[in-house]
């Protein structure tokens, strides 16, 4: 099935809500009521969250509202098969980055995920694409380690190497 | 200088008498500082990083890292994290064993092993300088007169700043609003501005606004008057201002220590090796000249000592977060 | 004129070759970490801050304002070329900038935003030079009521006209202040929404946020139609930079307007993130009729720009003449100042005149350095474009997670970059309108902040919001910022509708 552009916008204005929900529950616990001092620590964050909560509601209404009128916007397909393919391709990457980066710390990641992509997706030769990998690792080292000591995330490479 | 003294011959009365220095840091020491930039305890520990690269007091470089989230939490669960890591230090205030008593919090005093402390701030009442409130009593009468009437400006919430007010009030049957601003520095100028009526920032917090006029400290809650200074306003200098006990507040001393911790489950001979070396930086002239610029008391702690003093600040603590409500079960 | 001639004294105090090294040497490093999203002037002002030890007082302060003005620009240069804002306070520059580069005119939009940017810094600092005792003495009147009315016109002023559906900015709106309640509570020192989750304890990073919306999100729209940059310059033309430059003179309402509220942010809290968020608001409400706003219209860039200097540069003042930092950088420039042993206060100006007007005659000429240097830079970061996306790309991918992660040192933020991303791409398909959540983000915990003192203060009473003159006209000019371009344009849609009915 296609995915129209009203599909995603229920989805989105759903899961919003829940978000609402989930603040203003989570506020429930702290008081929100107005004490003789003000509002008690739970009562923006309530009353923000029910606030949510309506504002996505109407936003799907609106949405449903728009179908029923014939509007031709919502009947648009959210994201061509073609324009799919490409933002994985793009987005699967990168969240093996992240996930590899909170294992093996951010040199491993990031040489990786830069030959993965230049690699695959560019199409350069894969001596090349780690190559550049490489040297941009060294650099982002000497920038932020060296230069500016800031620390970066490390795993057990760098820990092996003696890298700190 | 006094006061530096002072903090010699106690420094000398702790003294460490370890074996010959076992432990060196193998990697670059991370000092990890419960406040963001800018704060007292990062200027705290910047200085100490400033005074161990110039007298070259460790072999390994230094990283600072700024982990102020939660009023200094996030410092001392990061401590939590990394048990046993004899290469990282943690600078803190009282808050290390105060928080958990305040706020739901994954750590406790179990998580954290003391190493030292080197200087104590002190807290003053201060009132805006044209304000008819010349002396403490004057200050607690009026808010006898009209309960909640008298407002107190302070850092953050259930902190170091509100213990003390709640501590005040509750010496003297009184009470006082109180209003949480985010640093010692907009809380010095709402006093100036005539926002509030009164509060207790620690001296270099104020002491811009003093020079002007536009504040003056009416006590200082301490057992004896601070150390002799220049004249800053007036004629009047720090050593001038009387205790707050000898002018109708029964609180004999409160101040908030400057000290430094390593993660539970740290090696004794790491935890020596550290507290030899912030010795080192306390009799330096640089330290002195930290001490006497931020107008703190400086005085080395370590060891038995040290535990003591927490035990006991602690306990006093715990009583006044027990009779106010704030306890977290 | 008493000022002039200490100012004078000042212009000798700097201009002498060891200042003006210390003054390059400042602004590119500040280049450098503005650029790095992650790296800001915080950061870099902290490091330099142990190398300044060994220098004297008048040295050390300018080499740290100098990198704080060299972070400002740099942190523009991405938002254009990007749309990852450097620093926060360039999050507005990528509304119009970004659009603008994107549609092959990066050299264009770099150069309007240096340049008003550095007009603005200049308006900043001639008012500091003029207006420095009685800024002071102003400053001292805000409480938490007039604190929570500066914040409130900054909203109102922002939101007044978008052109966004209503329903959908109040759902980002909404969102954004949600997200900024997350955390400790300064007033009443409770943690809230963190769920028992250690990583949520400091609350959900505002630049965390930023760096997935606009970074990850833009580079997932510019995927879905190829791998490569939209609109990339075909060529660079230093002439392009002279055009520009001629072209500024047409935006004189829109620079004088957003100087104006620059100053005014700076002085009173609001701070330089707040005041190009206000500016761009102003902006897009009073400029006469033309291309849409975030299209890439050139009052959207020179707007934000030169508030953001000109709030910047005046934010100095509270900081030396107060104590009170109206920004990040300022805070640690603060603890730089302790520590040389100078006091910030009302009397650094009587004490210690060199090193006051060292400071302020340096900013003169450290603003113009920093024009020049950036905008020789300008060729360079355009050329960036050229590299191939499947190169480049991945290096911006890593350069934001890697920024986000130095925010906290914390690899939770990673996710929430990743999510942040996919949330920037959904919104801007959909067409949520982004800039109110990162608005709310910014100001909303501390409106929440003030609002509760005024109300500790006054016993519950929301008569505090106009118990004098200064904190009521703040709280009217903002309702009427509200309410005014509202009600016009309703009318106009009564009228039009009235027109089309007689017409029928």
């Amino acid at each position: 099935m296609r995915i129209k552009r009203l599909h995603v916008e229920i989805a989105t204005a759903l899961t919003l809500a829940a978000v609402g929900a989930l603040g203003s529950t989570g506020a429930l616990e702290l008081g929100v009521s107005w004490s003789e001092s003000g509002p008690m620590p739970g009562y923006f964050p309530f009353y923000v969250g029910i606030i949510l909560i309506i504002a996505a509601t109407a936003s799907m209404a609106q949405a449903l509202f728009r179908m029923r009128m014939g509007s031709a916007e919502m009947r648009e397909t959210f994201l061509e098969p073609e324009q799919t393919r490409r933002v994985l391709s793009f987005l699967l990457p990168m969240v093996v980055f992240v996930i590899i980066t909170t294992f093996l710390g951010t040199y491993v990641g990031t040489t990786l995920y830069l030959f993965y992509v230049a690699w695959r997706n560019g199409g350069y030769k894969p001596l090349i694409a780690l190559l550049v990998g490489i040297a941009f690792s060294i650099a982002l080292y000497f920038v932020f380690e060296k230069a500016f000591q800031v620390p970066l995330h490390k795993g057990p490479i760098e820990e092996m190497l003696g890298i700190y | 200088m006094k006061a530096f003294a002072i903090g010699m011959t106690l420094a000398a009365s702790v003294a460490l008498t370890g074996p010959a220095m076992a432990f060196e840091p193998t990697r670059p020491v991370e000092f990890v500082v419960a406040s963001g930039p800018g704060g007292g305890t990062d200027n705290f520990a910047r200085t100490i990083q400033s005074i161990i690269t110039k007298h070259k007091l460790m072999d390994q470089s230094m990283v600072v890292l700024n982990k102020g989230g939660g009023s200094g939490a996030e410092a001392f669960l990061y401590a939590r994290k990394n048990e046993g890591d004899p290469n990282k230090l943690y600078f803190g205030t009282n808050n290390a064993y105060l928080l958990p008593h305040v706020a739901k919090l994954a750590y406790s005093m179990e998580d954290l092993r003391p190493v030292s402390a080197l200087a104590f701030d002190e807290f003053l009442i201060w009132v805006k300088g044209d304000s008819e409130y010349t002396t403490p009593a004057a200050l607690i009468d009026a808010a006898k007169a009209t309960p909640n009437g008298v407002a107190f400006a302070g850092s953050q919430s259930k902190d170091t700043d509100e213990t003390l007010v709640a501590l005040i009030e509750q010496t003297t049957g009184t009470k006082f609003k109180y209003l949480p601003f985010n640093g010692g520095g907009e809380v010095g100028v709402q006093l100036a501005g005539g926002h509030v009526a009164a509060n207790v920032n620690n001296p270099n917090e104020n002491i811009g606004q003093w020079q002007a006029g536009a504040v003056k400290p009416l006590c200082v809650f301490s057992d004896k008057p601070m150390a002799k200074s220049d004249p800053v306003h007036d004629g009047k200098g720090w050593g001038d201002i009387p205790t707050c006990s000898s002018a109708g507040i029964n609180i004999p001393s409160y101040k908030m220590p400057r000290t430094v911790w390593t993660a539970a489950g740290t090696p004794d001979e790491a935890v020596t090796y550290y507290s030899e070396v912030l010795k080192k930086v306390s009799e330096t002239p640089e330290w002195a000249e930290y001490i006497r610029k931020t107008s703190q008391t400086g005085e080395y702690m370590a060891g038995q000592a040290l535990q003591d003093f927490i035990v006991s600040s602690e306990k006093n603590a715990v009583g006044v977060f027990e009779a106010e409500g704030w306890l977290v079960k | 004129m008493e000022n002039f001639e200490l100012l004078l004294g000042g212009f000798g105090t700097a201009l002498t070759p060891m200042h003006i090294m210390v003054m390059i040497v400042g602004v590119l490093l500040g280049l450098i970490v503005g650029v790095l999203p992650g790296l800001g002037a915080p950061n870099g002002v902290s490091l330099l801050i142990p190398l300044t030890f060994t220098m004297d007082p008048v040295s050390a302060i300018i080499l740290l304002a100098s990198m704080y003005w060299g972070a400002l620009f740099g942190g523009s240069t991405t938002s254009i070329l990007f749309n990852i804002p450097g620093e926060p306070s360039s999050v507005a520059t990528t509304f119009d900038g970004y659009p603008m580069a994107r549609s092959g005119q990066s050299t264009r939009a770099l150069t309007l935003a240096f340049m008003s940017a550095g007009l603005g810094a200049f308006v900043g600092i001639v008012v500091i030079t003029v207006l420095s005792s009685w800024a002071a003495r102003f400053a001292l009147r805000f409480g938490a009521a007039e604190y929570f009315a500066v914040y409130f016109l900054a909203f109102c002023a922002f939101i007044g006209m978008g052109s966004a559906s209503p329903i959908k900015t109040a759902v980002s709106l909404s969102l954004g202040l949600l997200l900024s309640t997350v955390g400790m509570d300064t007033v009443t020192g409770s943690l809230r929404l963190t769920f028992g989750i250690e990583a949520l304890l400091s609350g959900v990073s505002f630049l965390v946020v930023v760096i997935g919306l606009f970074g990850i999100g833009e580079l997932l729209a510019t995927v879905q139609d190829g791998l490569k940059f939209r609109g990339v310059a075909s060529r660079i033309d230093p002439r392009d930079v002279f055009k520009t430059m001629l072209e500024l003179p047409r935006y004189a309402t829109t620079l004088l307007r957003s100087s104006a509220v620059g100053v005014w942010m700076g002085i009173t809290p609001g701070g330089p993130t707040a005041a190009s968020f206000m500016s761009y608001g102003l902006a897009r409400q009073w400029s006469k009729p033309g291309e849409k706003f975030g299209t890439g219209r050139p009052e959207g860039i020179v707007a934000p720009e030169t508030a953001d200097h000109s709030a910047g540069t005046c934010a100095m003042l509270p900081m030396l003449a107060l104590g009170v930092p109206s920004s990040a950088t300022a805070a640690v420039m603060m603890g730089g100042l302790m520590i040389w042993g100078l006091t910030p206060g009302p009397m650094l100006f009587s004490t210690q005149p060199d090193f006051v007007w060292g400071l302020i005659a340096s900013m003169y000429i450290a603003n113009i350095v920093a024009v020049v240097l950036v905008l020789a830079t300008v060729p360079f970061f355009a050329a960036l474009l050229r590299i191939p996306f499947t190169i480049i790309g991945p290096m911006i991918v890593a350069i934001c997670f890697v920024g986000a992660y130095t925010v906290a040192n914390s690899t939770s933020d990673l996710w929430l970059v990743l999510i942040f991303g996919v949330v920037g791409f959904v919104f801007n398909k959909l067409e949520f309108p982004l800039a109110p959540l990162v608005l709310a983000m910014v100001l909303g915990g501390k409106a929440e902040s003030s609002f509760h003192q005024s109300m500790i203060a006054s016993d519950g009473s929301l008569g505090i919001f106009f118990s004098n003159y200064l904190v009521g006209t703040i709280m009217v000019l903002a309702l009427g910022l509200l309410i005014i371009p509202q009600s016009l344009k309703f009318i106009q849609y009564l009228k039009s509708h009235k027109n089309a009915d007689s017409a029928a």
